[in-house]
């Protein structure tokens, strides 16, 4: 048995880009489980989280969110290196024949995003704040995140959105 | 009021931009919601799927929500989400029906559609809070009802039939502020070039990209010969204005009259500041083609007898091409035990020459280049695997 690779040209290339895209050597995906107790998640009133640890911060959509898109069957991140604006568009999550688009909940560059949710969307609707974290950003703007509510003020939100 | 309106569409969506702030400030009261039903009088597909979109990031519907009434020349429309040469009969639409048919992505989920003259497009627009598609799909049903006498139902999937028969597909786009729902409504679709254009290649495409749910389908005409376009924007618009704005309650024609009505829209740049940047985005490769999810094609060929060498041979030859972005990444072959150390590893300035050439277009017109000049003929056997793996969707 053999197997002929084509490996020269943008083939190479190509390859290089997967594995920068996955080498964070500073961010496996276990550091972020275990600091999910210590880092704050913070949200958007637009359903989006983030959790920061030193410059980084990790976005999700929350429970609320996913609930309210049912199985998500397509997830369309942003690409690594994008740079991106708070509330800029920066992907789609597909669900029932609805495809809602994914605002960056703060500024700054995308340094990772999560593939396994790529590969496998449903991720967002069983642990939208563990296993279904969407990308990773370096922070550019700590003002930014000031602005952002609390877990408690976002739970409050939730409480008077839907008593509207 | 609604005279003006008429012409002035351009203007007020200006000065709806320019006094978003206010208006989303100030609670939402079915009192202060006016409807409009604009129709296009552009037959693109490219050009209403910009005028959608279009609509979409410039209009503010707070207080205004929009029915837009659209029709197309035969296209195929696939999902934000999809792969064309998997829902599509790619390499043939430029023959079917008279003047070909166009492919086009939308950004709104779900699957793939055929449009032409004989199906109706209805857009929903509403600030996203209001963004309801049972609604949407009850207004059209009851305007059926009150104008035909046909009896269609909301299905479990949210699609429109009649008995077990589909008449409309529907698909959405949710924003941070606006929202919109929209559907196709088949009349008297062509159903021959129909199933002509989705017809799907037999292949093996592995993908995460949405897949579209084949349904059988019916024209209303089928149902009521009486059904005829311009009667039906008619009837589904005048429903849409009679109907409460937030709930499904009739307000009979006294509502209706108190709406902004019917207005016809012109889709051009002139009119609509940006249009033909957004169109022209939609037109390119990239767009259409580029836009595909990550997939990987997969093709197994019998080797012929008089390449197998004196060696025993049971299994094909595997070929796999890893496509991204539209363009191949990678191309893997499998050679069956034996033939290898025969030197059977097909050409690697050929296999190589594919790498980053858009699927298929581009690779294919360099193989064949390329094929030309192979002298063994186990080369110009793995060539011709390679080019119909490509011509196979």
């Amino acid at each position: 048995m053999a197997l002929t690779r084509a490996l020269l040209g943008a083939a190479n290339l190509s390859r290089s880009v997967k594995i920068t895209s996955k080498s964070f050597p500073a961010f496996p995906r276990h550091f972020h489980l275990s600091n999910c107790a210590l880092a704050e998640r913070l949200y958007t009133d637009k359903h989006e989280w983030v959790e920061v640890t030193g410059k980084i911060g990790i976005v999700g959509i929350s429970h609320y969110a996913q609930e309210a898109l049912g199985d998500v069957v397509y997830a369309q991140l942003p690409d690594v290196n994008t740079v991106l604006k708070q509330k800029d568009e920066c992907g789609a999550l597909e669900s029932v024949k609805a495809a809602s688009e994914i605002y960056s909940p703060i500024s700054g560059k995308v340094v990772e995003k999560n593939g396994d949710v790529e590969e496998k969307p449903s991720l967002i609707n069983t642990d939208c704040y563990a296993k279904g974290w969407l990308f990773k950003v370096e922070i550019e703007n700590n003002g930014e995140i000031k602005e952002l509510m609390t877990e408690d003020q976002y739970k409050e939100f939730l409480k008077t959105a839907e008593s509207h | 009021m609604a005279l003006i309106q008429r012409s002035c569409v351009r203007v007020n969506a200006l000065i709806s931009r320019i006094t978003k702030n206010s208006y989303s400030t100030a609670s939402t009261k079915q009192d202060n919601i006016k409807k409009s039903v604009f129709i296009s009088q552009s037959k693109d597909i490219y050009t209403n799927l910009a005028l959608e979109d279009w609509l979409y990031k410039n209009y503010d519907f707070t207080n205004n929500h929009v029915l837009m009434l659209w029709q197309n020349d035969p296209c195929v429309v696939i999902g934000r989400h999809q792969n064309p040469w998997l829902e599509a009969n790619v390499n043939n639409l430029p023959l079917i029906s008279e003047q070909g048919v166009q492919l086009a992505r939308r950004n709104s989920g779900g699957g793939t559609v055929y449009h032409d003259n004989g199906n109706l497009n209805l857009t929903f627009f509403t600030p996203r809070e209001q963004y309801n598609r049972k609604y949407n799909l009850e207004i059209i049903s009851r305007s059926l009802f009150r104008e035909y006498n046909l009896r269609v139902d909301i299905s479990p999937r949210e699609d429109l039939v009649i008995r077990e028969y589909k008449v409309s597909g529907t698909a959405a786009k949710l924003g941070r502020t606006a929202a919109y729902h929209h559907c196709t409504l088949l009349v008297n679709v062509n159903k021959v070039d129909l199933s002509l254009a989705l017809q799907k290649p037999e292949v093996d495409i592995k993908t995460t990209a949405t897949k579209s749910v084949k349904s059988k389908i019916i024209n209303l005409c089928e149902e009521n010969p009486r059904v005829e376009m311009k009667n039906l924007m008619k009837a589904v618009g005048w429903e849409y204005m009679r109907t409460d704005p937030l709930k499904l309650i009739d307000g009979g024609k006294e509502l209706a009259n108190n709406q902004n009505g019917f207005q016809l829209i012109n889709p051009t740049d002139d009119w609509f500041p940006g249009l033909n940047e957004i169109r022209n985005e939609l037109v390119s490769w990239n767009w259409q083609y580029g836009k595909t999810p990550k997939f990987n094609i997969i093709k197994s060929f019998k080797i012929p007898e008089y390449l197998h060498e004196g060696y025993d041979v049971n299994e094909d030859l595997k070929v796999t091409m890893e496509v991204e972005n539209g363009k191949i990444s990678d191309v893997v072959l499998y050679i069956p035990p034996g033939l290898s150390t025969s030197g059977f590893s097909g050409n690697a300035n050929v296999i190589t020459s594919l790498i980053g050439h858009s699927f298929s277009d581009e690779a294919l017109s360099g193989l064949e280049m390329m094929i030309g000049g192979l002298v063994s003929e186990k080369d110009r056997f793995v060539s011709e695997c390679l080019k119909q793996v490509m011509i196979s969707v």
